[in-house]
């Protein structure tokens, strides 16, 4: 049998852009071929010629004739994606790594916790709870952003209010006028929330500053190391466990994560940077 | 084990270039290096001294490569005169890049076709340390034929299937015989003389295992120390037979190049956010350390580390990793 070469990346048309927030766009893209991804797995996206980068797909896995990535214009590669517009042919390798343990979520109360760009692989998994409803006990989402223009995915989160068996808290760090709500930190949100702690797990992703307070926070609510889990972001450049730029600590994080129990990483060096 | 004389082997020599690309070590401003061997310099060829200024492992990944072209290898390659650290760190280069569900086509390739003969090291060079790390100074892995040249003769002993071929091959241009009991019992004296010299030399350098273990516990200020002559240069990396990391650089076309990358330098590990683990210059030089002997062993078989020096040799802030791990060796005991 022929090697497949692992480099060369899969054609995409970008079908369509959703300006999500000032600084947050989501891009639906249609692949060559049936693409299909755990939730919590992540891609590596070519810009042609220009660059590529590791995002995890915001959309649900079970659609498997697109794919839809959100992403924050934070350095050279994504800024310029930004700018593209429908019609421009990129370029996906993937799906890599660990994505979300969904086994280890059904049956129990899952606490989700996420802030501003975070929100892109939650939704993915939130798609994914969703559909498997009937093994989902309760599932709690706490979501924080900026200022209330940088939430992201507005119509969802109104939708998913509406959904039996899930419930949604939000906060904003800074507020204007339009806005009523909680104030502070997306942690700040987890002293409302209701919920059976011995028969629960917690999912948490963001900025690697929230996740840091939000863990801290979880383990004094009574989480363990064990019923916490996080996507880890790194720089995930080969996303194949080789190029050794998402390594942190033992682990290859494009390989052994991007998702991980708090237990299994909290000794490696420098896992909030 | 056969034997050649020197006057035959250089007529193989000649009728090998002609055939295959063939490389071996050649002096050069008192160094030596790998270079492509033709009729001309057969006599420059430096036998069983350690070792060239690079290591195999940039036949097999090249310092850039497009891997999205077809891999294609013109003429059948031989690479004749790597030293048995060299050999030994193709074990965790197979294992990164042959195994962990992904295969690199265009390593495996040139793994596939490319003939090694490996010398048998009949000196040692300042930072040799092999024999610390569990290997021996002669070829015992990854390897086809063994070479070792006496004044008059050249040993040969086929390793693989492969190497018998070639010494078949060999046969049609020389006159090969086995080599006397007196021969290989030389080899073998040889040998042991040269483990004695580097077990001697290297006598107060912790073991592979060991290393790790100091490193996991070692205080910060040693690293502060070792590291303020570091200039991130990442030579140590370049030049190290087991390091791996690479970069993928986007062309047009969708076309990407592999290009050897270092830990050393700075921004490895930034995200476009701006985080950067290893933006500090000793966490960085440490990283270096505990990748080989603390991460690596818990996720790969092979060691990653083979004993070659080069790091040592190479460090323009004149850094000895050797220096470093017999401190942390010393303080542990004291």
């Amino acid at each position: 049998m022929k090697d497949t070469n692992i480099y060369k990346p899969l054609r995409a048309e970008l079908v369509e852009v959703i300006e999500e927030s000032p600084t947050i766009k989501s891009f639906v893209l249609v692949p060559e071929r049936e693409f299909s991804f755990a939730t919590g797995q992540f891609v590596e996206l070519t810009l042609n010629g220009t660059g590529e980068a590791p995002f995890t797909p915001s959309s649900s896995p079970l659609v498997k004739d697109r794919i839809e990535i959100t992403i924050m214009k934070a350095g050279y590669v994504t800024e310029k994606i930004h700018n593209l517009k429908p019609g421009e042919i990129m370029g996906i390798r993937g799906p890599y790594g660990r994505g979300y343990p969904l086994d280890r979520l059904y049956g129990k109360e899952i606490l989700i916790v996420g802030g501003g760009c975070g929100f892109a692989p939650l939704r993915s998994l939130l798609y994914n709870l969703e559909a498997e409803k009937d093994k989902v006990r309760k599932v709690t989402f706490c979501y924080g952003s900026k200022n209330p223009a940088e939430c992201i995915y507005k119509p969802y989160i109104e939708n998913l209010k509406t959904i039996e068996k899930f419930e949604v808290f939000r906060t904003v760090d800074v507020a204007d006028e339009t806005w009523a709500g909680e104030v502070g930190v997306a942690t700040v949100l987890l002293d409302k929330v209701e919920v059976n702690i011995d028969d629960s797990v917690a999912v948490v992703c963001g900025p690697p500053i929230m996740m840091k307070f939000g863990v801290m926070k979880l383990l004094e609510m009574g989480y363990t190391d064990r019923q916490i889990y996080l996507s880890m972001e790194k720089n995930m450049s080969c996303g194949l466990g080789k190029c050794g730029h998402c390594m942190m600590g033992e682990y290859f994080v494009c390989k052994d994560g991007p998702v991980f129990s708090y237990d299994e990483i909290k000794g490696q060096p420098d896992i909030w940077k | 084990m056969f034997v050649i004389s020197m006057t035959d082997w250089e007529a193989v020599l000649g009728q090998l270039s002609a055939t295959y690309s063939l490389f071996a070590p050649l002096e050069f401003n008192g160094s030596q290096d790998y270079e492509l061997v033709d009729k001309e310099n057969t006599g420059n060829i430096i036998y069983n001294h350690p070792k060239p200024v690079t290591p195999v492992k940039t036949f097999f990944l090249p310092v850039k490569e497009n891997v999205t072209i077809d891999s294609d290898i013109q003429k059948r390659t031989i690479i004749m005169g790597v030293p048995s650290c060299d050999l030994a760190a193709l074990d965790i280069l197979d294992e990164m890049y042959l195994q962990r569900d992904f295969t690199d086509i265009y390593y495996k390739n040139r793994r596939e076709n490319f003939i090694l003969i490996g010398y048998d090291c009949r000196s040692i060079v300042e930072n040799c340390h092999c024999t610390s790390y569990g290997l021996n100074p002669y070829p015992e892995k990854n390897c086809d034929l063994m070479l070792a040249r006496d004044n008059n003769t050249v040993i040969l002993q086929s390793l693989s299937a492969r190497g018998a071929d070639l010494l078949k091959e060999m046969g049609k241009y020389a006159e090969i015989t086995n080599a006397s009991d007196d021969e290989a019992r030389q080899i073998n004296d040889k040998r042991s003389e040269i483990i004695r010299l580097l077990k001697d030399k290297n006598k107060n350098l912790p073991g592979y295992e060991l290393s790790g273990k100091l490193i996991k516990d070692s205080p910060d200020k040693i690293w502060k120390s070792y590291a303020s002559t570091c200039v991130s240069c990442g030579a140590c990396a370049a030049i190290c037979p087991t390091c791996t990391c690479f970069l993928l650089i986007d062309r047009p076309d969708f076309e990407k190049i592999r290009q050897l990358d270092a830990c050393q330098y700075p921004g490895f590990e930034k995200v476009a956010a701006g985080e950067d683990p290893l933006g500090d210059l000793t966490v960085r030089f440490k990283n270096r350390y505990q990748c080989k002997y603390v991460w690596k062993p818990l996720k790969f078989r092979s060691i990653a580390c083979t004993g070659c020096g080069r790091c040592i040799d190479t460090c323009i802030g004149k850094i000895s990793k050797n220096e470093l791990l017999e401190e942390l060796a010393s303080e542990k005991m004291s």
